[in-house]
């Protein structure tokens, strides 16, 4: 037979249990639908809890003097099958399915929402509010830094680059301030040392170099011309300072690919002053000699060593320190073949040179191979200012300036 | 009444002159029964909440001229220190709340203030007086508050001044009762009806509804029959009250009126209403040029507190 | 001893207000010799007869009334039946009382008792939460107490302060929220200051009123996954501890600010707005805010249980914060 709970009622706002009072029936007795079967108290008032339909009391599942939450099943009734459709209450333990269509009455006076024609509406899915909460654009990914991340970093003094090496494990790759606590404390375990200010200096300006999008090209220069002038002055002016004379001239023929540019403006250079790459103890120093191109050989030279001398030394004078709309770096001499130097980050251009190599080298006339001294000349330049093209061009003039150097 | 029409008259022209801040509210026409109410009460000992066009009452009670011409010319010193002005202005623990624009709201203050003292065992021999106007008898404040009056059957005389507009609105479009007097009936409070032009007439009706208050008879509503003389405020020039109106016994001026029954009475003579007139208009330009002197409020030296208690006072 | 209820906690308070201080009186609907809708002043007319008082149904002169009794020297305490029903003295409380220190220099010492938010099938007039609507406005000081304890000690802090107290009790917690203590002395903070009710580390959940409870399951929930998730409560929304709450995103970097309370603005918008205006730089997430539905609250309770913020709906944003 089916059941029907007897349930305790929600009394009143706020109300959390009542407590019985009385129970006005025993197990057994025939009820009818709507008859008070018990009688309950809460802070506010004493009231009855009434059946559902008829029927008989089952079982009494409560005590008279304790209390019960609201929704306590009280006791069952048994109830007939007849009883529970003539009451349209929901019986548990039917032995068949009723069917309960909802039919709708078409003489129905119309809802207050609109339903569509033919009957109830299959009810929506309710979602929970949480809709909307996506990670707002742009706000992750591996280059994406929060407030809290940038803080911290300015804290302990870092930059993006210093925090490359660490897999973010926040949305979309990026790092959190999680990631790097936890990186840095694993770094704290290993010795370190710290770097010293012309470290610092050279790192910062390398990294802002960095920014920009930077393109290499070279070409073998034949130094035969140029070893044997060279042989033949006294005293005997350095390599480097052809080039830095060479590229000087060069570039006033050609001041379009040393242009800086800023935003949409291009600035062209002010003058061919030209800056040398010197090596110094723990980084780099860039002293400038200005209108390079207005100068000859032996009017630089002088200047020049004293200007490396000075660098070595770390006593650039003020004069000579930036303006430089290039530089040149002679890695040859510490045998290096070839490289890909990265320009100042004010300049667009640097120039470099490998060490001369003695080469074969096929010869059109000779219809042989020739022993030639060669060496790579590097031209690495902003590709925003200069293209291939145009840095080819350079190099080649470069080229055909350095097989004259008596010219120079 | 005399220092009352002396001083607003002041007050509009200097408002014409550009020298007002804000709006400038004045209340010619109900001085009498503004004065009646006022002259009845005593300051520090009853409670008088006053409305807008109650400068007669004011003066009656007891408030200084210089709260007027400092709140109207915005000085620092006035009782708002320039936070609020005009006529919303008051020492409430001398029993004068400051008024909120809000029509109705200030009667339920009188009457909690009524309360209180009922409640400390000091409302022997007080009376608390509030002033509406007939705009403000339609506002739900105004039901709750005489409603809530008169279930705790406090001594509170409510004058209602019908001046036959509020703003532009005249009174077919305001109440559809035959007086509003009636409804004092549905309140269940003692009802009465004065001709507010009647300065006479107004004292006798007006300290009757006061004395039944005091003795225990409950809430009373006055209601006083007068004509707006001005605008609603002084931006405002009334072009839609109708000239048979203006005409009319309604639309006399209480002002003229008292003096006939004060001289023909026997009470004054006419150079002593003329001194009373000359001395008026000194204290006024006394008031005056000495709030005009004054400083204005200074945003920099303003505490910007809103907060009383201490505590919060400090956060904020 | 027993165990305490939040209603209990209210009724003593008011009890020992009364007693203590001949200032104090209780004016509302049903207030008296009933005991109120809630039974919030059970017994108390009994006791003090003439200031335990029955009013009409007239939330406009009531409010009125308490700010003339206020500067009579009383210190009246409004029972509004629902917080719904405030907006019927709207004006009272944010133009009379509100404004009347500032423009008189004659502070207005009333408290307003507010039943609010929402139980199952209380429907759109019984549910309303209104702590955002006051807050607004300059003046008023709005509490909303989460604990037994704080359901006790500021209500009475409420009365003593100088200024006017909107006093937002939950009527959800009124019968459901029990503890062992009335008073914590060793704990008790005042008006204006938050409580970390959890300590965390990887998010700060910020709520007021019931959602404290709601977010503390939810932590709960949390901390089986590994997470450990700090609650704040911040027991009033005016003043709001600022510095409690940056403190705490200053610990964890991340902020769900939780309301019951309809979305526009309010609270939950203030908390935001402030974290992400002093403490930017703290943040290594979007702040994030979870409020009920922008409809009015429905009455069935299976609408009513999907329009405010769950355990289910906090726990999904936490873990949605968590992961940005």
């Amino acid at each position: 037979m089916p059941e029907v709970p007897i349930l305790m009622p929600q009394l009143g706002e706020s109300i959390a249990e009542a407590t019985i009072i009385r129970l006005n029936v025993t197990v057994g007795d025939e009820v009818v639908a709507d008859q008070e079967v018990i009688e309950v108290e809460t802070n506010k008032a004493t009231m009855d809890v009434t059946t559902l339909c008829g029927g008989t009391v089952r079982e009494l599942l409560v005590e008279e003097g304790v209390s019960y939450p609201i929704g306590t099943v009280l006791g069952l009734l048994e109830v007939t099958e007849e009883e529970a459709i003539r009451t349209g209450v929901q019986a548990t333990g039917t032995t068949e399915s009723s069917e309960t269509t909802c039919e709708p009455d078409e003489e129905a006076p119309r809802a207050h929402f609109a339903t569509p024609e033919g009957g109830a509406r299959e009810p929506r899915k309710v979602e929970p509010s949480i809709r909307g909460l996506s990670v707002p654009a742009s706000m992750k990914g591996a280059h994406y830094l929060s407030p809290r991340m940038k803080a911290r970093m300015d804290e302990l003094g870092l930059r993006a680059a210093d925090i490359s090496a660490i897999v973010g494990s926040g949305s979309g790759g990026r790092v959190t301030v999680e990631d790097l606590e936890q990186f840095l404390a694993y770094v704290s375990t290993w010795p370190c040392g710290q770097a010293s200010p012309m470290r610092l200096s050279v790192a910062d300006s390398m990294r802002r170099s960095w920014t920009r999008p930077l393109a290499s090209v070279g070409r073998p220069v034949a130094l035969e011309n140029l070893l044997d002038y060279r042989r033949s002055l006294d005293p005997k002016p350095p390599l480097t300072i052809f080039l830095l004379r060479a590229f000087g001239k060069a570039l006033a023929e050609q001041p379009a690919s040393a242009g800086y540019l800023i935003g949409e403006q291009i600035i062209p250079p002010r003058a061919f002053d030209i800056g040398v790459a010197v090596q110094v103890e723990d980084g780099v120093l860039v002293p400038v000699l200005r209108r390079v191109d207005t100068r000859t050989i032996a009017e630089l030279m002088e200047e020049y060593l004293d200007l490396v001398r000075k660098a070595r030394e770390r006593r650039v004078p003020e004069e000579n320190i930036g303006g430089g709309i290039a530089t040149v770096t002679n890695f040859g001499t510490f045998g290096l073949m070839w490289g890909t130097p990265i320009p100042l980050p004010s300049e667009t251009l640097i120039l470099g040179i490998g060490a001369g190599v003695k080469k074969p080298v096929w010869s059109q006339e000779k219809g042989s191979f020739i022993p030639v001294t060669e060496a790579d000349l590097m031209l690495t330049f902003d590709h925003r200012v200069v293209d291939g093209g145009g840095a080819g061009m350079l190099l080649n003039r470069l080229n055909e300036l350095l097989q004259e150097p008596e010219n120079l | 009444m005399v220092t009352a029409r002396t001083l607003e008259s002041k007050l509009a022209s200097l408002y014409k002159a550009g020298k007002i801040v804000g709006g400038v509210y004045i209340g010619p026409g109900q001085e009498a029964v503004s004065a009646s109410i006022g002259s009845c009460l005593t300051w520090d000992h009853d409670i008088f909440g006053a409305l807008i066009r109650d400068q007669g009452g004011r003066t009656a009670f007891g408030e200084p001229m210089l709260d007027a011409t400092r709140s109207y010319l915005g000085s620092i010193n006035g009782p708002s220190r320039g936070r609020d002005g005009n006529i919303h202005r008051g020492h409430p623990t001398e029993g004068l709340p400051a008024m909120i624009s809000h029509l109705g709201a200030m009667i339920s203050v009188v009457a909690g203030m009524l309360f209180a003292r009922r409640i400390q065992g000091r409302l022997d021999g007080v009376v608390g007086a509030a002033s509406v106007g007939d705009g403000a008898s339609s506002t739900g404040s105004f039901h709750e508050a005489m409603n809530l009056a008169a279930v705790e059957n406090l001594p509170l005389v409510v004058i209602l001044a019908n001046n036959q507009f509020a703003y532009s609105t005249p009174t077919d479009r305001q109440f559809a009762c035959r007086s509003l007097v009636d409804r004092a009936i549905g309140y269940g409070i003692a009802g009465h009806e004065v001709d507010g032009t009647d300065l006479l007439a107004s004292l006798e009706v007006v300290s009757k509804a006061v004395n039944d208050a005091r003795g225990g008879g409950g809430p009373q509503l006055v209601v006083a029959n007068l004509l707006r003389l001005s605008g609603h405020g002084e931006h405002d020039d009334a072009s839609y009250v109708p000239e048979t109106l203006k005409n009319s016994s309604l639309g006399r001026d209480c002002m003229a009126v008292a003096e006939q029954q004060l001289l023909a009475a026997g009470f004054l003579t006419e150079p002593e209403i003329e001194e009373w007139k000359t001395e008026a208009a000194e204290e006024v330009q006394t008031a005056v040029a000495l709030a005009q002197q004054e400083a204005a409020p200074d945003p920099f030296a303003d505490d910007w507190i809103v907060y009383a208690s201490p505590e919060l006072a400090e956060e904020s | 001893m027993g165990e305490v209820t939040y209603i209990d906690a209210i009724r003593e308070a008011q009890h020992d207000l009364l007693a203590a201080d001949d200032r104090v009186f209780i004016y509302g609907q049903d207030v008296g010799h009933f005991g109120g809708a809630f039974k919030a002043t059970r017994g108390l007319k009994d006791l003090f007869p003439e200031r335990v008082i029955d009013s009409p149904i007239s939330e406009d002169a009531m409010i009125g009334l308490a700010v003339g009794a206020a500067i009579e020297g009383m210190r009246p305490i409004i029972e509004m039946q629902f917080a719904d029903f405030s907006s019927v003295g709207f004006n009272q409380i944010v133009n009379q009382a509100g404004t009347h220190f500032y423009r008189t220099g004659v502070p207005a010492p009333i408290t307003i008792r507010l039943p609010s938010g929402g139980t199952p099938g209380s429907g759109p007039f019984h549910s309303q939460m209104m702590e955002s609507v006051y807050a607004y406005y300059p003046g008023l000081v709005v509490v909303t107490p989460a604990t037994v304890a704080d359901a006790y000690s500021m209500l009475i802090d409420a009365v003593a302060l100088d200024d006017p107290v909107l006093f937002c009790e939950h009527k959800f917690l009124y019968r459901w929220l029990k503890s062992d203590r009335l008073k914590d002395d060793d704990e008790r903070l005042p008006i204006g200051q938050a409580r970390i009710v959890r300590a965390g580390k990887h998010a700060s959940v910020v709520a007021y009123s019931a959602m404290v409870h709601e977010a503390l399951r939810a932590a709960e929930l949390l901390a089986e996954e590994g997470w450990e998730i700090e609650v704040v409560d911040l027991r009033s929304v005016k003043p709001l501890d600022t510095d409690t709450v940056i403190a705490s995103v200053a610990r964890t970097g991340r902020l769900l600010a939780v309301g019951e309370a309809f979305p526009w603005g309010g609270v939950t918008a203030e908390i935001v707005s402030r974290v992400t205006n002093d403490g930017f730089h703290l943040l290594d997430a979007p702040p994030q805010r979870l409020n009920s539905r922008d409809t009015p609250v429905p009455y069935h309770p299976n609408l009513w249980e999907a329009h405010r913020p769950t355990l289910e709906s906090i726990s999904a944003a936490i873990r949605n914060l968590l992961q940005l």
